[in-house]
């Protein structure tokens, strides 16, 4: 049995080199059969890759969101109730007093904090830089946004309850403003007052939602209401909570309803003046979204490797005659059916796998260009690779089969007769 | 010792081989002669399995060839060499792999036990040193003697040769012909030679068998052939002035 084994392994390397070797003779024939494949791959590969790219970032953003974090908005992010648009406009935006209320009143949140924005300019001495996104964060907002500091800390409990002149700057501000200093410790000017540099956000790239740190300032929500009232509608306040572990969001969306109600005292038959909006729903679009990409790459691939697979057929038969007399030689010499098989077999796969192959280079190259120029993360992962190479050996195998078979099948009379 | 016994061959109701029995014995080198189209070539597939008999039996030392069904005539083929008309080696390997294709085949023998066997060959037909050139790279004559190397790889018992020297310039044709009857006498091996040139004859034919039209019309050795009064043989034998001087 061993034997047999290592009998068949010595015979496949046989017809490796002789596939090999005709595959280098054939170079022109060669090359355009395996431009079929080599799309096919090219264009499954990619679309699974700009998939895959897309949905860890998606996925990557809403975790910094917190992924089971719930935002108290006056606008809902999805419009599937049959309220008019208007209506949600009469809407009270939530304020900073109804925080404190849902901390107090909630048994299921963790933690919860108040945003509201504004756009404002931000100097450090002769610097400065225009329309910049000015959040006021509540105490807590550390705990129910995922962020990291690339330099110095968060605001004490003091700073926030206080509403001192403290600031930390998205990574790309503080490139901006302060190109060749470490801003820590430095004051720069906002709302024609001095606010000391406290930390610097890690940079944190394109996110799904644009609700990146990188361009943007956080101060006290106490600081920023010394300047604007923050409970105004153009501020675009809202509440985030998050909650206990274990709880599931279900539990936490009905806590919460059930405070906002009470807390705006809301008669029983009165519709919520107020949208609870989940993090995790936000994924539900994009699923079917990347299915249906998902869909059109193997649509799009696939006709291109049936092109393909029958180019390799073709080729194969094609190769088959040339090789009569020559099978016939082998035969008379002793090859056996299987050798001469696996003989065209392996050269069918050999075939497509380098078509594949250079399909992948070719994703490969694009996924470079792609994170140069674009500066996203976007990469050719270990598993599309091996995706890439099992289609290519199976389209091999199948398209393949047929001639190969009829090679091995060959009577040698009739092929050895041009020879003999 | 291979013995054909009465053995008949028709393609489309139309006898290529009528009847034939003969014995070729072994380190004798045996040639088949003819005019083109006499069945030389049939006679020879038959022999090596390539064609069937319709009647008749092959055998082998004392193995019915005929009998055997495909399996079990690889006992066989394994000592069977065979040098196809034009070399026909593998243009796509080296002259080492060529002659080591065979062992790969039929034998389990190792690279190594393989790469020195086909340098004993290639040794054997004088062409140590030409062991990496590629079939292209080789003269007519040289792609005969690997052919040959090749077909005494797996030491045969038996040695088919189609027409070895078609194509040759007259002294390399001799040297060929020569190389094959000492490889014959050397090796102990029952030879079977497919011609039609006299010349061949002449040099090495121990055991000459003339087909006219598939019959076996005479068997003799080469100095028999030039004093035989059978008239057919004669117009094979003298159809070259070269000859028919040589006969005056
Ligand atoms: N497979 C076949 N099918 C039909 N007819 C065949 C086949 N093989 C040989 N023949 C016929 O048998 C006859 C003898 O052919 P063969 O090849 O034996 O001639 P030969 O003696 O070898 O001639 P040459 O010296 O030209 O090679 C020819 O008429 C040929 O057409
Ligand atoms: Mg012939």
């Amino acid at each position: 049995m061993l034997h047999t084994l290592i009998l068949i392994a010595k015979l496949i390397r046989e017809s490796a080199l002789f596939a090999l070797t005709s595959i280098v003779a054939n170079k022109l024939r060669t090359v355009l059969t395996l431009l079929g494949i080599t799309i096919g791959i090219f264009a499954i590969i990619s679309v699974f890759s700009v998939v895959d790219s897309l949905e860890r970032q998606i996925r990557e953003s809403i975790s910094a969101l917190g992924d089971n974090v719930v935002y108290i908005k006056k606008w809902p992010w999805t419009f599937d109730t049959d309220l008019q648009w208007w209506q949600y406009a009469n809407r009270p935006s939530p304020r900073l007093r109804e925080l404190e209320e849902v901390q107090r009143r909630t048994g299921s949140v963790e933690a919860a904090a108040f945003l509201a924005s504004t756009r404002r300019r931000v100097e450090y001495l002769t610097t400065s830089v225009e329309s910049v996104s000015i959040a006021g964060v509540s105490a807590d907002y550390d705990q129910v946004r995922n962020f990291s500091l690339h330099s110095g800390r968060y605001f004490s409990q003091t700073e926030s309850s206080a509403g001192r002149n403290a600031i930390i700057l998205g990574y790309d501000l503080a490139e901006n403003l302060f190109p060749n200093t470490d801003p820590i410790g430095r004051s720069v000017k906002l709302f024609g007052h001095n606010m000391t540099v406290i930390g610097v956000f890690e940079k944190e790239g394109l996110g799904g939602f644009g609700d990146t740190h990188d361009d943007s300032a956080v101060i006290p929500i106490q600081t920023l209401a010394q300047f604007i009232n923050v409970d105004q509608d153009r501020y675009g306040p809202f509440i985030m909570a998050k909650p206990h572990p274990g709880i599931t969001n279900a539990e936490l969306i009905d806590d919460l309803t059930g405070v906002m109600r009470s807390i705006r005292r809301l008669p029983p038959v009165a519709e919520n003046n107020f949208s609870l909006n989940e993090t995790s729903l936000l994924t539900e679009g994009f699923d079917e979204l990347f299915a249906i990409i998902t869909l059109a790459g193997w649509i799009i691939g696939g006709f291109s490797i049936l092109v393909g697979g029958f180019g390799i057929a073709n080729i194969m038969f094609v190769s088959v005659r040339e090789r009569t007399s020559i099978i016939g030689i082998q035969k008379a010499l002793g090859a056996k059916n299987y050798f001469i098989l696996w003989q065209f077999l392996f050269e069918a796969v050999l075939l497509s796998l380098i078509g594949g192959i250079v399909g992948l280079l070719l994703v490969f190259g694009g996924t470079a260009i792609v994170v140069s120029v674009f500066e996203i993360d976007f990469l050719l992962s270990a598993s599309n690779i091996l995706l890439g190479v099992n289609v290519s050996i199976v389209i091999g195998l199948v398209a393949g089969f047929l001639p190969s078979w009829s090679a091995s099948r060959m009577d040698p009379v009739v092929a050895i007769r041009s020879t003999a | 010792m291979i013995r054909v016994e009465n053995v008949w061959k028709s393609f489309d109701e139309q006898p290529v081989l009528k009847d034939i029995s003969l014995t070729f014995e072994r380190g004798k080198t045996n040639l088949i002669i003819g005019k083109s189209g006499s069945g030389k070539n049939v006679l020879m597939k038959c022999l090596v399995g390539l064609l069937e008999a319709d009647r008749g039996r092959i055998v082998y030392g004392d193995l019915d060839f005929s009998a055997m069904g495909y399996r079990q005539r690889r006992v066989i083929r394994k000592e069977l060499g065979m040098l196809f008309q034009g070399a026909a080696l593998f243009d796509s390997m080296s002259v080492t792999d060529n002659v080591m294709f065979p062992l790969s085949m039929f034998t389990t023998m190792s690279r190594k036990e393989k790469e020195m066997r086909a340098a004993f060959c290639l040794e054997r037909v004088n062409l140590h040193g030409a062991d990496h050139l590629q079939p292209s790279e080789l003269s007519g004559g040289m792609k005969k003697r690997v052919a040959i190397a090749r077909a005494i790889s797996i030491s045969p018992k038996y040695l088919f040769c189609d027409e070895p020297n078609s194509g040759l310039d007259p002294p390399t044709a001799i040297l060929i012909d020569k190389l094959i009857s000492e490889i014959t006498e050397e090796f102990n091996i029952t030879t079977v030679v497919n011609t039609h040139d006299m010349n061949s004859v002449m040099e090495i034919g121990d055991k000459v068998v003339y087909i006219y039209l598939g019959e076996l019309w005479w068997v003799g050795s080469r100095h028999e052939i030039l004093h035989t009064g059978n008239k057919e043989l004669n117009d094979f034998v003298y159809a070259t002035e070269l000859m028919r001087t040589l006969k005056k």
